[in-house]
């Protein structure tokens, strides 16, 4: 296969780039626009002569946006680290240790991750409210370290088993225990897998939709999805805003994204590649 | 490379053969105490609600209603709702009896009479008596009554002579309406009655039954279908040609990659509702460039008609996981040897030729991975729509799970939600059986 970029392969690429990139860029300039410029002529030229950042302000000042990035920040980091602490047992296990009924229990962590999550959502949800766990932290915590387990479990097992074995049995001749051994050897090596793993995990949890749209119902304790979404006003949506708050929520993730991205790209892909 | 770990911890090592056995065994309990912790969460979290749906989708069950919020198999009575009314049902059933005369005092006395009948039979049962005493002390002082204490089993023929007694009172008090002076009090006292009895709900498949020859279901089974075979292809062909284009060495590889994680990192909840601006019909950038160019009539058509949502719908899922997939399939580009090309173009196979005898066979277990996942994510699709369309105009973008929420959540109809959630569930879990018996064992491997 030719394997050398031509002059045409550039215009391809700024192509593809700006299309993908295109809804983000419009929102960024929209985001920026007096609100009486969203609307008739002006609202399709990207540019304004009157930038300004009340939109901004509105987004921080007329809705608790604060908040939900608060909560969305305090759900999905203890999610992470609760979930990849518990994967992290249960793919060492898998990937290292020799017991009956292996392969049948990865089995049955993975047909998990295919659940459609609304065929447990009615039990989930009248357990939470009779336990009064709606409108809660731990509400939305439980579940969502239940299905990024799997997720968590898979990335594991496959960065632990990338970890010679001659250390292990090394650190056992030296006489250190299962879990010495796991602490002080495995760990450390598996960090950049297990960074991934929280990586992903992270994301997931940030993004989930369904589960804070019924369980979080209060402003007090709704998620950032769930609160723009329903920065929907009766009649009329406040584009100016709606646009400014996307900003808001997408800078950090292109942060993350553009430092991670390694990370992230080997973590989507591994398992589905075999090496 | 040795680990320095605690030296002054060794222990002596035991004979190979023993030690061999033992590590074995310890292998086996510490693996099942490892991997405990996940696996309780997940029978409980994820697999035990699947089950408990199913139970649900059995039962007419709905949360707006006291009476039919929990399922229930047998006849209960809530004592608490009787003890509340019956006493006083009677005592002020006698103060008319007293004033009454003719006809209607008979007809008031037989009211009465047939309500001790049923109490008097209800207060046979030891277990009923107890707590109906127990009750009965709480409600005069006025003391909280838990549920376990008010709610009582009962025999069906029982809660059958209850149910026949009450209504029956309820009606000849209405029909006696004009010759009574508290006859207001008496039919609020006797309706109140009625819902001491709880009867099951139970109602089998009913719900299935309904479902499946409910045309709003089925119209949500072909919205699903449609989206998803659209746009899971679409995702494909288009994936496909991006990882065939970038799989080479060029300037500015991270910044491409970056800009293709983006889409997928962003919630999908604030990306739909940043296409639903970009598509609104009076100032939608999107909307209006597909109007230009003749895609539809006008800019408010891509989310007031059918075909316009769900092309908007589409279209907007298409941006968001194609690259997703185009990443997919660019790992599984790279793990081909470029030896193999090159031979074949020594021996002189065209491009086109080279793509389908190497390429395509070598990356079908990627596509099939790929597929798999993004099928899967396509058919449960909720979010996206929740937020773009609604499910609207008219039903036309509304999918199964987008019906299943609304019947759950906005008609507060557990019941039938439930079934509709199994519905779901059975889909995709065909889905995945086709898709596991096209990539075999491979997914699963241990190695």
């Amino acid at each position: 296969m030719n394997k050398k970029a031509g002059p045409m392969f550039y215009v391809f690429l700024a192509l593809f780039v700006f299309l993908v990139m295109f809804p983000f860029l419009w929102v960024l300039a929209s985001s920026i626009k007096p609100v009486a410029e969203l609307f008739g002529d002006r609202a399709f030229i990207p540019f304004t002569d009157n930038m300004t950042l009340e939109n901004y302000e509105s987004v921080f000042v007329n809705y608790p946006f604060l908040k939900y990035l608060w909560n969305s920040l305090v759900v999905s980091t203890i999610t992470t680290v609760y979930a990849v602490l518990v994967a992290s047992f249960a793919a060492y296990a898998i990937a290292r240790l020799n017991f009956k009924g292996k392969t049948v229990i990865l089995g049955l962590v993975l047909s998990v991750s295919m659940f459609p999550q609304i065929a447990t959502i009615s039990p989930i949800y009248i357990v939470l409210k009779n336990l009064g766990l709606t409108n809660s932290y731990l509400g939305l915590i439980i579940p969502y370290t239940t299905f990024t387990l799997p997720l968590s479990i898979w990335l594991l097992v496959t960065f632990f088993r990338k970890i010679p074995f001659d250390l292990e049995e090394a650190a056992k001749i030296d006489g250190a225990s299962l879990m010495q051994t796991y602490w002080r050897v495995i760990l450390p090596l598996a960090l950049p897998g297990i960074f991934t793993t929280a990586i992903l995990v992270f994301i997931s949890a940030w993004n989930e939709f369904l589960f804070a749209l019924t369980i979080n119902t209060d402003d007090e304790f709704k998620t950032v999805p769930v609160g723009i979404a329903m920065f929907e006003g009766q009649f009329t949506i406040p584009w100016g805003e709606v646009t400014a708050a996307t900003v808001i929520v997408t800078v950090p993730l292109v942060i993350m994204v553009l430092l991670f991205q390694r990370r992230i790209v080997s973590g989507l892909t591994s398992g589905a590649v075999k090496e | 490379m040795k680990p320095d770990l605690m030296p002054n911890n060794q222990k002596p090592i035991a004979p190979k053969t023993n030690s061999q056995k033992k590590k074995k065994r310890s292998d086996r309990s510490v693996g099942y105490m490892l991997i405990a912790p996940s696996l309780i969460l997940i029978l409980i979290i994820a697999i035990w609600p699947v089950f408990q749906s199913f139970y649900y989708s059995m039962f007419d069950l709905r949360l707006n209603n006291p009476a039919k919020s929990e399922a229930h198999i047998s006849y209960k009575v809530n004592l608490q709702t009787y003890l509340d009314n019956y006493p006083f049902l009677i005592s002020t059933l006698e103060d008319e009896v007293d004033t009454a005369s003719g006809n209607t005092k008979t007809e008031l006395e037989t009211i009465k009479a047939n309500l001790e009948k049923v109490d008097a039979e209800l207060q046979k049962d030891n277990e009923i008596k107890s707590k109906y005493d127990q009750v009965d002390e709480k409600l005069t002082v006025m003391e909280p009554i838990s549920e376990e204490l008010a709610v009582s089993d009962l025999d069906k023929e029982i809660a059958l002579d209850l149910e026949k007694a009450v209504n029956d009172s309820t009606d000849s008090i209405r029909g006696l309406k004009d010759e009574l002076k508290n006859s207001e009090d008496l039919i609020g006292l006797s309706s109140s009655l009625e819902d001491a009895v709880i009867t099951p709900n139970f109602i089998g498949l009913k719900h299935y039954k309904e479902n499946l020859t409910d045309s709003r279901m089925w119209k949500a089974i072909q919205n699903t279908t449609v989206f998803t075979l659209i746009s899971v292809f679409a995702e494909l062909v288009i994936g496909l040609a991006i990882a065939l284009l970038i799989n080479k060495a060029f300037f500015g590889r991270g910044l491409v990659r970056a800009t293709i994680l983006i889409p997928w990192a962003i919630p999908t909840a604030v990306s739909a509702f940043m296409w639903k601006y970009l598509y609104d019909g009076q100032n939608g950038i999107v909307a209006k460039a597909f109007a230009d160019i003749g895609l539809f009539d006008q800019m408010t058509d891509m989310l007031t008609t059918s075909t316009g949502a769900m092309f908007a719908v589409i279209f907007a899922d298409v941006w968001k996981t194609t690259p997703y997939m185009a990443l997919l399939l660019l790992a599984g580009l790279q793990t081909i040897p470029s030896s193999l090309y090159e031979a074949a173009a020594i021996d002189g196979a065209s491009k086109w030729k080279q793509f389908l005898k190497i390429t395509l066979p070598l990356l079908k277990s990627s596509i099939l991975v790929a597929l798999l996942f993004r099928t899967l994510d396509a058919f449960r699709v909720f979010d996206l729509i929740y937020v773009l369309t609604g499910g609207g105009p008219a039903n036309s973008t509304e999918t199964i799970s987008i019906l299943a929420y609304k019947v759950m959540f906005a008609q507060t109809n557990f019941g039938e939600g439930s079934a509709l959630s199994v519905i779901v569930f059975v889909c995709v879990a065909i889905i995945s059986m086709i898709y596991i018996k096209f990539l075999g064992r491979d997914l699963l491997n241990d190695k």
